[in-house]
């Protein structure tokens, strides 16, 4: 793909996602139905749920490129583990953050010990630590290293969260696949479809980026060494036409 | 379907847990009184604006950083690219 059809593609689907945020907005404010028990602040769920599919690709794709990288230790794969796991925790810190705001007026709690809330918390804060980890390396290879291993132990989190309420009694229902009807209402259904949509495109659009900027830091560490290596290499070479001479 | 049952006293100790809870942590028990009292509902659209305030600021602050990041980074190639020649 061409540098230009490549910067047309990302302009594109950057226009997608602004055009589609509002139409989600729209839809759930607008369009949806007022759940019938817990009322509006239901609402949250739209985005919730989304952001916590975000943050499962994000931990995903991070043990997938982290697992290449040790595979075949091309830097690219670890750029995009890397970027993958960063976007995780974005997404993973809207899931901690909209969750206790919405548990509060309909469980009376911020927080419990339920599997679910700490299985999640466990996940974002491996990533955290992966984040940092990869900070406190002494060299890129080591922090790409360190960092696949982490990347690829944490992502063991996610089965657990996900098959958490079917695996421990807990507060938080099964919305997605609720056998013998009482599932989403159809309306809800389209909606949910409509911002996990939006927050996956939002997701990948991110993702370019942030692996755009990983890319731009291994040119300025190649840059840089070239950098080094030139007045050394000037210094070196009269040298031997000195002593031929 | 469960992969594995649990121990019943596993049971017995969440059973525990949750009857420590205050009332109306459960879903079906506060649900009704959420729709049934107005000023529950008015609450629960302050919590609606600050969950999805939360979202928005959240999401806005990443992309200011990853573009002030991005553009910095950019400079900074392009610096060394001229120093360099290239």
């Amino acid at each position: 793909m061409t540098r230009n059809v490549r910067d047309l593609a990302q302009d594109l689907l950057y226009l997608i996602v602004l055009l589609l945020v509002p139409a989600c907005l729209y839809v759930v404010f607008a369009v949806v139905p007022t759940e019938q028990r817990m009322g509006v602040v239901q609402r949250i769920f739209y985005f919730h749920v989304p952001c916590a599919f975000a943050a499962f690709l994000g931990v995903a794709l991070c043990a997938l490129f982290s697992a290449l990288y040790l595979k075949t230790r091309d830097r690219r794969h670890d750029i995009v583990a890397h970027a993958s796991a960063e976007l995780g925790v974005l997404f993973c810190t809207i899931v901690l953050v909209t969750g206790p705001i919405w548990a509060r007026p309909v469980w009376g709690v911020w927080w419990t010990g339920e599997v679910r809330l700490t299985s999640t918390l466990v996940l974002w804060l491996i990533y955290v630590g992966y984040l940092v980890l990869r900070q406190n390396a002494e060299n890129p290879d080591q922090a790409a290293r360190w960092g696949a291993v982490v990347g690829i132990v944490g992502a063991l989190d996610v089965p657990i969260i996900y098959k958490s309420v079917e695996w421990w009694r807990g507060l938080h229902p099964r919305v997605l696949k609720v056998s013998g009807g009482g599932g989403l209402d159809p309306a809800m259904e389209k909606a949910l479809m409509l911002c996990t949509v939006t927050i996956l495109l939002l997701f990948l659009y991110l993702l370019i980026q942030r692996s755009r900027l990983g890319l731009l830091q291994e040119q300025i560490e190649a840059l840089a060494f070239a950098e080094r290596r030139a007045p050394a290499s000037a210094g070196a070479a009269p040298h031997p036409t000195g002593a031929r001479s | 379907m469960s992969l594995f049952p649990l121990p019943s006293f596993a049971h017995h100790l969440i059973a525990a847990v949750q009857e420590t809870l205050p009332p109306g942590s459960f879903s079906a028990e506060t649900a009704e009184t959420v729709a049934a009292r107005p000023e529950v509902a008015a609450r629960g659209f302050r919590y609606l604006i600050g969950a999805y305030s939360a979202v928005w600021t959240i999401l806005a602050l990443y992309l200011l950083t990853l573009s002030i990041r991005l553009r910095r980074l950019s400079n900074q190639v392009r610096r060394l690219r001229e120093r360099a020649g290239l």
